[in-house]
């Protein structure tokens, strides 16, 4: 009987359970999601700012949670300037002087190439998963869709600069915002995405925009034109020495 | 009113000794006054001069809303004929055009970020102590090359000497990618380490070159020989920018806020000081003029009793501590100059000061600031003071009962 019992109450349970899912869990997903094993995008990228605005074309490629390669096609000027990422570590090259520069740790929280992502934005996207403690604060439905926001904190000894994220991630795990709180609970900066599309096979974020909070009027916008998952990606494509002579 | 005055310069004389002692007493703290204020404000100039020469110069031209948010894209246009143009209405000053970006600067081993400064290189000299400070090597020569001064701490750092290539690296006024490879020229040991670490200058030109700024710059900074000629240059400068929109002159007092507040806060300690010694001397005045009025006080009890009103032996004795402290402060004023004065002509220096100021590139004298307002300041509290200490012992002949008084011994 008591055995009859524990059975029903675990069944019971379970689909509960699968109601509120595991945070850690989602945003792992949302990751695997947006990183895929593998990925190939062509993005355009515009910085705005009050009195110009400017665009770049680029091209990117990653592998697993660690390896990013980036790459500029255009405008001309800074045609072939690149960014390498290796889990932590981050090398810009640029084929004005023909040299590969380590970006030192100092510089993380600089803007890469004059955005409003910071260097730290770029390399390291996966770090949440692993440094930071989740949970789930709310859901909702919206237009068909289950969205999870998800407070995100910081380990107590982890090196981030953030005193909390908060994360809200649809139900087929496409990020929808991700926001950067300073450690006095204030809100910096946030990146939205503004477009869902179905590209690659998938449910991605076609534009994402990243801005401070403060100043409105100055943004950065990510637009993906074309994105593919899974492909075949050599490991040699994530070295200084393609990084330096692009084969791809 | 004369029989008055004269009354009273008889009865100082009474006591000769006493009214010397006294008056000695206010003439040593005037002397002292007088040679510390000027002294004071000496150091004073001298701090703003160092700090101010060392590199901001006295004044800039900048763009609107670029002191408080310095972006490379607020930038003057034209900025090297600008600045040619102000040498020409400003023959007595020195005026230098620069431009200022964030970059990563590495060699072969490190990376770090600096502050690079571009600048004239015949003309930075005039503004900045940095082209004096140069240690090993040389400072920048050519307006063009890919040459870059940076400073001890750095090179260091970098693991870079004479000779070595640097990889500058940043963004450019356009948002474009900036990178240039320099060859370090020319190394500088400032004092500080902060500057030491973080600073490099290069050449102005190539610097517009390499930050996509064409013809432009971020500041121009204008040198003049002392403080006190900035004034009358400040109005000139901004004559010679009222045709350039959204242009702004910025004094040093604008360009560095903290030194006003450090000089403020070390004025208030040191007024503590000279309120104590103050105080001291107007106890002295007030201890005399009380015995003098006490001694006397048979004399006052005759004098009313003869139909004299209280009202004029008040005076009496106002002027009699009146013409003390005048003597006090003529004679005060007077040593207190000389001594001020001949600092002022040869310079003052601690011992040790010399060597301190050899290192920094910056004077190693001090010169007292002798002007009526560093004279006269002190003196004047004094006196102010001394006859205040008056007031007590010459209102209480108004209480003078003629009868009890003609008893008193």
């Amino acid at each position: 009987m008591r055995l009859l019992i524990l059975i029903l109450g675990i069944l019971f349970l379970a689909p509960s359970m699968a109601q509120e899912p595991d945070a850690a869990q989602l945003i792992r997903n949302a990751m695997d999601h947006w990183r895929g094993l593998t990925s190939y995008s062509d993005m355009t990228m515009t910085i705005h700012r009050p009195d110009w605005e400017r665009s770049m074309t680029m091209r990117s490629w990653s592998k697993g949670d660690k390896l990013s390669l980036v790459r500029i096609l255009q405008p001309k000027k800074d045609a072939g300037n690149g960014t390498l990422l290796n889990d932590n570590n981050m090398w810009t090259y640029s084929p004005k002087i023909n040299r590969i520069i380590k970006v030192p740790s100092s510089m993380m929280s600089q803007s890469w190439m004059g955005s409003d992502f910071s260097n730290k934005d770029i390399s390291k996207s996966t770090d949440i998963i692993d440094q930071y403690d989740h949970e789930l604060i709310t859901i909702e439905e919206r237009d068909g869709h289950v969205y999870y926001t998800i407070s995100s904190v910081p380990h107590e000894e982890a090196a981030v600069v953030w005193g909390k994220e908060v994360l809200t991630v649809r139900d087929d795990y496409v990020l929808i915002e991700q926001q950067f709180w300073d450690q006095d609970d204030v809100l910096v900066k946030s990146m939205k995405t503004l477009e869902v599309v179905e590209m690659g096979g998938r449910a991605v974020a076609r534009v994402m925009r990243m801005g401070k909070v403060d100043t409105p009027d100055e943004w950065t916008q990510l637009t993906a034109n074309s994105i593919e998952f899974d492909l075949e990606l050599p490991d040699k494509l994530f070295t200084l020495s393609n990084l330096r002579n692009p084969r791809q | 009113m004369i029989l008055t005055f004269r009354l009273a310069w008889r009865n100082l004389w009474r006591h000769k000794r006493r009214t010397w002692l006294t008056a000695t007493a206010m003439i040593f703290s005037n002397v002292l006054l007088v040679f510390m204020i000027s002294l004071q404000f000496g150091s004073y100039d001298m701090m703003i001069n160092n700090t101010l020469q060392s590199f901001s110069g006295h004044f800039q031209i900048q763009k609107n809303g670029y002191n408080d948010n310095p972006k490379l894209r607020l930038s003057i246009e034209s900025i090297q004929p600008l600045a040619t143009e102000m040498r020409r209405s400003m023959p007595q000053t020195r005026v230098a055009a620069r431009a200022a970006a964030f970059a990563l600067a590495s060699s072969e081993q490190r990376s770090f970020g600096i502050q690079v400064i571009g600048v004239q290189p015949e003309f930075e000299a005039g503004v900045s102590t940095i082209p004096g400070l140069v240690k090993q090597g040389s400072f920048l020569e050519d307006p063009n090359a890919a040459e870059i001064v940076i400073g001890a701490v750095m090179a260091r750092n970098l693991k870079v000497g004479i000779g070595d290539e640097i990889t500058l690296l940043g963004s450019g006024r356009d948002g474009s990618f900036a990178a240039g490879v320099l060859t370090v020229t020319g190394i500088y040991e400032s004092g500080s380490q902060e500057m030491d670490r973080s600073f490099a200058e290069i050449p102005l030109g190539y610097f517009q070159e390499m930050f996509a700024m064409g013809d432009h710059g971020n500041s121009i900074a204008v040198a003049a020989d002392n403080l006190d000629e900035v004034a009358p240059e400040l109005i000139t400068a901004k004559q010679a920018i009222s045709g350039h929109n959204g242009l702004l002159v910025l004094d040093w007092t604008e360009l560095h806020p903290g030194l006003k507040q450090a000089i403020q806060a070390d004025l208030s300690s040191a007024w503590f000081m000279y309120g104590v010694l103050i105080i001291l001397v107007a106890f002295s005045v007030l201890n005399t003029q009380l015995m003098s009025v006490l001694e006397r006080t048979h004399e006052f009890g005759v004098i009313t009793a003869l139909g004299i009103k209280p009202r004029k032996l008040v005076s009496l004795v106002m002027l009699e501590t009146l013409l003390m402290s005048l003597i006090g402060l003529i004679i005060g004023v007077f040593l207190g100059w000389l001594v001020a004065y001949y600092f002022n002509v040869v310079g003052f220096s601690y011992p040790g000061m010399e060597e301190v100021a050899a290192r920094f590139n910056l004077s190693d004298k001090m010169y007292p600031s002798v002007t009526v307002f560093s004279m006269m300041l002190g003196p004047l509290v004094v006196f102010l003071f001394c006859l205040l200490a008056s007031i007590y012992p010459a209102t209480r002949l108004y209480r003078l009962q003629p009868v009890d008084a003609m008893r008193a011994v």
